[in-house]
């Protein structure tokens, strides 16, 4: 097992390593940053200069590698080109919004999403069962932009009974949460049911069930735990998709997150906003996966057992 | 009803396709042909304005307005705005889907029958990419590379490409093994020759399944991007464009946004809920998974 997570880890090391090289060499090679931020400005030879040399753009390619990346470990990050601030004192001041946005929406979406799913596997072929269908139908049909922009016209615009964007109290929380949750919450509902219906007709129920095990007991306890597996995994890539959404869901609410500012950058071309925000993205998603990766041991002795063996 | 349900499966036994998904099709068909016969039928520029017919309501909301979908808010038609952003999405998501196609096939072939390093460094690289949520490679690309039809197409492919790759290389692998390789191997076929003549053709129906289901994420990944002011640039127009247009009016005209909007939900309806159908037709154990 240790042996396991060890490779893993150094994976997940090596990954976010190359991800970034790969993003360093292509910015470098897409074009001048110089002549962008000048980009309307009448600039002399020596402005371009100073400002190279304040950016560290006349340094050689490689020397420039190794400044970006031993800053990369010493937290520095260079300066924003719009803010005039450092990169990471933005990033410290958004994270929380979008921390918040995202934990509650993957909550939501987990409360929700198992349990209807459950309910929808027992009562299968039921009038629950089929709107639980055509709800997941919608959930991904329904982009979350879309989503935003109807709940905004509904709930704020014609109802006026919340706010259409920004934070403050919690009403502001709603919204960008329902429509962050909608894609997740629909994908883990119609997952929990189908991995639940592929177990529940198994011997081993049958048999917990001549016991005269509760059937209650029996669908938590014994089908439950085997169709989690699955379920796990989706929720896996379901953190993809949500710090893929919450960028679009941010941006649709005008909520202050990294989102905005990551979209912000990308449209006025504030490269090193963009390039560290997408390096820290990769570095959150890499290590979520690495964590279920490593939780499916404790999910299932048998994949347990066979980690211990290789 | 009796007589409903037996001509649902008339229609049924006589084209093999159930009557909703037929439906699905049909649409998903006359959509598509009308929005790409836009330029001959609707010649227009699609810069051009007319100031004086500004925000008109469209003719289902007040008869006496001349324009179908009413206009916006310089005046165009949004009929025929909203035909050429269909063409303009699904052009880009049919394009993209061939590039990634394309490009998640060759890498595929060459992990899956070269092995040893040249598949380790595939296999690295597509999980890599799939570490990158999608939506940030397009960010990134439309940071450093700008924005622009063909911007969008290529995100599509890099974005894409993995899925096909992922699948080709175990398909591959599985498939070395069988008889009949082994049989044409020791007549003397070259690596091309199989590849070409006995493993692609295995699995076509394996990408064309997987090709239709991500068509949807395509139509998605283009709109999003084009909503965000990163794709599509006006006076050039997508489904995105139009949408993120008619925001700033929903308070009045909300028809500006709507309307593109629930032409875009139905086409990724059509799309998805067609290949879920050609996944379970072409591979019935899939049925009722996922």
């Amino acid at each position: 097992m240790k042996k396991y997570i060890l490779t893993r880890a150094i994976k997940v090391v090596f990954t976010v390593w190359f991800v970034w090289s790969l993003i360093f060499l292509l910015t470098r090679f897409s074009g001048d940053p110089v002549e962008w931020i000048f980009a309307d400005m009448d600039t002399t030879e020596a402005m371009i200069n100073t400002l190279k040399e304040s950016l560290g753009l006349d340094l050689p390619l490689w020397q420039q590698y190794v400044n970006s990346l031993t800053g990369l470990f010493k937290g520095d990050a260079g300066m924003s080109y719009f803010f005039s601030r450092p990169v990471t004192e933005l990033f410290a001041e958004r994270i929380g919004a979008t921390v918040s946005l995202g934990a509650g929406a993957l909550g939501l979406a987990v409360l929700i999403g198992v349990p209807m799913g459950i309910l929808a596997a027992m009562k299968r072929g039921t009038a629950y069962d089929r709107a639980c269908i055509g709800i997941t139908v919608i959930g991904h049909t329904v982009p979350n932009f879309v989503l935003g922009i109807l709940l905004i016209f509904l709930f704020a615009l014609k109802l006026r009974m919340l706010p259409s964007g920004s934070t403050g109290t919690w009403k502001h929380y709603i919204m960008p949460m329902v429509t962050l949750a909608m894609g997740p919450l629909t994908a883990i509902a119609r997952l929990t049911r189908t991995a639940l219906l592929d177990v529940i007709g198994q011997d081993y129920l049958d048999c917990a069930r001549a016991k005269g095990v509760d059937e209650k007991k029996v669908i938590f306890k014994h089908a439950l735990r085997n169709a989690l597996i699955p379920v796990v995994t989706v929720m896996a890539g379901q953190v993809n998709m949500l710090v893929g959404g919450a960028v679009i869901v941010e941006n649709v609410f005008a909520w202050p997150g990294l989102g905005t500012l990551i979209i912000k950058g990308a449209q006025r071309r504030d490269f090193l906003v963009v390039q560290y925000g997408i390096l820290m993205i990769v570095i959150f998603v890499s290590i979520v996966n690495f964590a279920v990766d490593l939780s499916y041991g404790s999910l299932d002795p048998r994949i347990r057992d066979s980690r211990d063996k290789n | 009803m009796n007589t409903k349900k037996r001509k649902k499966k008339e229609i049924k036994i006589r084209t093999g396709i159930p009557p909703s998904i037929l439906f699905l099709m049909i649409t998903f068909v006359l959509i598509v042909g009308i929005s790409f016969l836009a330029p001959i039928l609707f010649p227009t520029d699609l810069g051009a304005t007319n100031l004086r017919a500004r925000l008109l309501a469209p003719s289902f909301l007040d008869p006496s307005s001349p324009y179908l979908l009413g206009t916006d808010s310089v005046g165009r038609d949004l009929t025929v705005r909203v035909l050429y952003a269909t063409r303009m999405t699904v052009k880009i998501a049919f394009t993209g889907m061939l590039f990634a196609l394309t490009f998640g096939t060759i890498m595929g072939v060459l992990a899956g029958m070269c092995g040893g390093k040249v598949d380790l460094f595939i296999t690295f690289l597509a999980d890599t990419f799939q570490a990158v949520p999608n939506m940030f490679i397009g960010i990134f690309c439309a940071c450093f590379f700008g924005s622009g039809e063909w911007m969008i197409t290529i995100v599509i492919a890099v974005t894409g490409w993995y899925h096909y790759t992922k699948l080709i290389r175990s398909q591959i692998l599985q498939l070395k093994e069988s008889k009949y390789i082994e049989c044409s191997r020791a007549m003397g076929a070259s690596g091309l020759r199989i590849v070409v003549e006995h493993i692609l053709p295995n699995m076509a129906s394996l990408l064309i399944v997987r090709a239709t289901m991500s068509l949807s994420s395509y139509i998605l990944l283009e709109s999003t991007l084009s909503y965000l002011g990163l794709g599509i640039q006006p006076p050039l127009t997508s489904l995105g464009v139009l949408i993120s247009e008619g925001r700033d009016y929903m308070t009045n005209q909300w028809w500006l946004a709507i309307i593109p909007s629930i032409i875009m939900c139905f086409l990724i309806l059509q799309v998805s809920l067609v290949g879920d159908w050609v996944r379970d037709m072409l591979d019935p154990k899939l049925k009722n998974r996922g």
